[in-house]
């Protein structure tokens, strides 16, 4: 076999230690997924509301709605950042997978804003008679069409071995990455989570809040998507190239230990959960499942990450082995701007949160 | 280039680019503008108590919340998205250079939609004092963002010696077109966001107390800009500015693009015109006249960025790295051991097409033609090599790998052919079977 067509990496050095980017990378990208699970999976939760359409879904669906777009918005910002470490880091990977597959990955954009303006169309309605659920819905699958694209070029970037192939098989990178068989499983597991985290968030919401109805409804959601994860998480497992299933099902292994703590915590939750969203169950029941899903969704986050380290160990890429020359000045612009926008982040959220009418509220404006 | 090509027949993947982010900058520069017309005009209602000048301003805060958060954030990733898929090598060594720079950019454009999400959400919880911090701020985190990026965008016309003998940041930021195009930036973004502002929807009995105003700052905002081109056009390096030139005397064959970049500045002076209307006569003012000058106004603005990427040729970072993706210092390395060698995609495309002579000509071709030219649409290989024989061009695509100017005149719009001599026989061969498609 010919050696794989991996480009060379880029001789300036990074500007931080691998490790470091690596860090910013990983939190960056869980922010990106919270808010993505909020938006998109919430957004989902919203539409399907509106269409039962009783009483008590209308009050939920005006409830979650307002949220949505400002998630979505902040899915899209938080997701530069992840995807500027992946660049830096990944380069040669993952330029390579997107000029590949460059047409629907550059339809991603176009998804994006078309999903959007649906959503919004969607959630202007809410509080009309005529709620435009069907837009909610659209809205949401054309989002989760950009997910897919997300998945087509992330699954492509770590298989050097299917590039050649798929080059010469589509030359104006017009093609999915589908002849890999962890395309399909990934995305419809990063689907299903979607749901559930969202579902989690509105039984946190309601917990918090004393909404007896999300926090039973938000329960449920989260424990029909996660038990369908039986389905997908197992395919995505089989699904893996050999070498690294047998990494995964080794619990000797840092991943295999991740992946099976992750599963164990997901399991407890979803047990946890079945009790917690019957009717009357105690408020205080929906937390310890909330609080143990989450665990696992870090966990996962943590194990795609080590696959993808192994996945690229075995083309013979070493992230943590980069050149690095630390640049001090620009990192301590990029401090200082840090602390000057988590400030400004802190004192307007308090003044979002701050009861309305106080003293010298503006009311008779608005 | 080191990458895959992204072969996009008839319409050459660089269009991609320009499409992409001439919607972007001007949204981005839009909302600049819009978000200091906002903080001034809030604070001139707040001053005056006027209530309902407040109350519509909240809806154009909800506007411009819908604009910046759908399309700006949105065709913000689209750029990057476009740039990876036709520059993956520019794009990898510029995200290399200066990623510290875009993540502060990133923390910025977070304030920034933070800012006005809390204005337009969380309206009714706020003091005026409260709301009137927070349009300023957005203006401020906005309009950083914008002093952040102009350092990435002008290193890539001149990024000077002091950057390429240290590759720090702030050698390259700092640069000798830094400050003419922020000054100037700065005043197309109050143009444009005046303009947007004109093009609301403004009751009969706001319209002279907000079109007097806004409609004074986009004359300044146009005249000021004019007059910063001219010294950002001086600023250019010596070869940006004789390219520019080159092209005015109509030299080289950039003239097509670049004749529709002159209209769009003519274009966006007209913009002023309609202002000026709107400040005499704010009661008769129309507001498709306001949009169909915000339309002109970026036409304008994209014509600007145009001629400014014509400056930059054949680079993407001038002096450092050719629009192909092949640095400077590489090229005398494949002129000596070959491209394909070196090169795994060139490479792998060839094999892909059993290896032969043309199979390897196309290969190269792709790796270092296709970031300028297609096969049969725009700028189009097969028309320009029309007249030529197989001979005469395997004769000229040899003649590019001559380095001194004095033997290769193409060399201020095409870069060297970074390949030996035999590769180049190779390229001229695949060229002249353009004919026969
Ligand atoms: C930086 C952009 C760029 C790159 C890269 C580039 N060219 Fe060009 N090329 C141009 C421009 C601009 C012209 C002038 C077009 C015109 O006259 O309309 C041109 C013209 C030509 C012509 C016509 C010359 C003539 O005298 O009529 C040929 C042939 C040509 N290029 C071949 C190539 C080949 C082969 C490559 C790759 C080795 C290449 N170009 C790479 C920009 C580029």
């Amino acid at each position: 076999m010919s050696p794989l067509p991996i480009p060379a990496p880029d001789p300036l050095p990074l500007p931080l230690p691998p490790g470091v980017l690596k860090a910013l990378l990983l939190a960056t990208f869980t922010l990106h997924l919270m808010a993505v699970n909020l938006g998109v999976g919430g957004s989902l939760l919203a539409a399907a509301h509106a269409l039962r359409g009783k009483e008590e879904d209308r009050d939920l669906v005006r409830r979650l709605a307002p949220l949505l777009p400002a998630s979505v918005t902040f899915a899209i910002t938080l997701g530069v950042a992840p995807l500027l470490f992946v660049q830096l880091i990944y380069g040669p990977f993952f330029y390579t997978a997107s000029v590949l597959t460059a047409v629907p990955w550059l339809a991603l954009i176009f998804l994006l804003m078309a999903g959007y303006v649906l959503l919004y169309r969607f959630v202007d309605s809410v509080e009309t008679q005529a709620l435009r659920a069907f837009s909610g819905i659209f809205g949401t699958l054309l989002m989760l069409g950009a997910g897919l694209a997300l998945t087509n070029v992330t699954t492509l970037s770590l298989r050097p071995d299917l590039w050649a192939a798929h080059a010469a098989a589509s030359p104006h990178g017009l093609r999915l990455n589908t002849v890999d068989p962890t395309l399909w499983p990934r995305f419809l597991h990063m689907a299903a989570a979607m749901i559930a985290v969202a579902g989690l968030f509105l039984a946190g919401w309601g917990a918090w809040r004393h909404h007896a109805y999300a926090r039973r409804v938000g329960l449920r959601w989260f424990l029909a998507a996660t038990a369908s994860q039986a389905l997908w998480g197992t395919w995505l497992l089989v699904a893996q190239p050999k070498p690294l299933l047998d990494l995964l099902l080794n619990a000797n292994t840092a991943p295999g230990l991740t992946l099976w703590i992750a599963i164990a915590c997901g399991a407890l939750a979803l047990f946890m959960a079945i009790p917690a969203s019957q009717k009357g169950a105690p408020a205080k029941d929906a937390w310890a499942p909330v609080i143990l899903a989450l665990a696992s969704v870090l966990g996962m986050i943590l194990l795609r990450d080590q696959m993808r380290d192994a996945a690229l160990a075995g083309a013979g890429f070493q992230a943590a082995a980069l050149p690095h020359r630390t640049d001090w000045p620009s990192l301590g612009i990029f401090g200082l701007t840090f602390l000057g926008v988590a400030a400004l982040l802190v004192t307007i959220f308090r003044w979002a949160a701050q009861p309305p009418g106080s003293p010298d509220t503006g009311k008779e404006l608005s | 280039m080191n990458h895959p090509v992204w072969d996009l027949p008839w319409m050459g993947s660089g269009w991609i680019i320009g499409l992409v982010s001439i919607i972007h900058v001007s949204i981005a520069h839009l909302v600049v503008g819009a978000g200091f017309w906002l903080a001034f005009m809030e604070t001139r209602a707040q001053r005056a108590r006027d209530g309902e000048l407040q109350g519509w301003l909240r809806g154009r805060a909800k506007s411009l919340l819908w604009l910046s958060s759908i399309f700006g954030a949105a065709t913000g990733v689209g750029i990057w998205v476009a740039i990876g898929l036709v520059s993956p090598t520019a794009t990898q060594h510029l995200i290399r250079a200066f990623v510290m720079g875009w993540a502060t950019e990133w923390l910025l454009f977070a304030g920034e939609m933070a800012t006005l999400i809390v204005l337009v959400r969380a309206y009714g919880r706020l003091s005026p004092g409260q709301r009137l911090a927070l349009v300023w701020l957005y203006a401020l985190c906005a309009w950083l963002s914008l002093v952040v990026i102009n350092g990435i965008v002008t290193f890539m016309l001149s990024p000077g010696k002091g950057w390429t003998a240290s590759h720090a940041m702030v050698d390259g930021f700092f640069n000798a077109t830094y400050l003419p195009s922020l000054w100037l930036r700065s005043c197309v973004a109050l143009a444009l966001g005046g303009l947007w502002a004109m093009a609301g929807r403004i009751p009969p009995g706001l319209k002279v107390r907000v079109l007097k105003p806004t409609a004074l700052s986009v004359v300044a905002g146009i005249l000021l800009a004019g007059l910063s081109g001219w010294f950002y056009f001086q600023s250019f390096p010596a070869a940006g500015k004789e390219l520019v030139l080159g092209n005015l005397r109509g030299a080289t064959g950039l003239a097509e693009g670049f004749r529709w970049a002159l209209l769009g500045l003519g274009a966006f002076l007209l913009p002023a015109l309609l202002a000026l209307w709107a400040f005499l006569r704010g009661d008769a003012f129309r507001r498709s006249a306001a949009v169909f000058g915000l339309l002109l106004a970026c036409w304008g603005f994209g014509g600007f960025e145009w001629i400014r990427e014509v400056a930059r040729k054949p680079y993407v970072i001038r002096e450092v790295m050719y629009s192909n993706g092949i640095r400077v210092e590489q090229v005398s390395g494949y002129q000596k051991d070959g491209f394909l060698p070196a090169n795994v995609w060139a490479r792998t495309f060839a094999a892909s097409k059993g290896d032969t002579d043309l199979a390897r000509g196309e290969a190269i071709l792709r790796s270092q033609c296709l970031a300028c030219h297609t096969r049969e649409g725009y700028r189009s290989l097969k028309a320009l090599t029309a007249p030529y024989s197989e001979s005469d061009l395997v004769a000229l695509v040899q003649s590019l790998r001559e380095l001194d100017p004095g033997m290769n005149p193409y060399l201020d719009r095409m870069p060297p052919f970074a390949g030996t001599e035999q590769e180049a026989e190779q390229v001229g061969k695949y060229l002249h079977t353009l004919k026969a498609k």
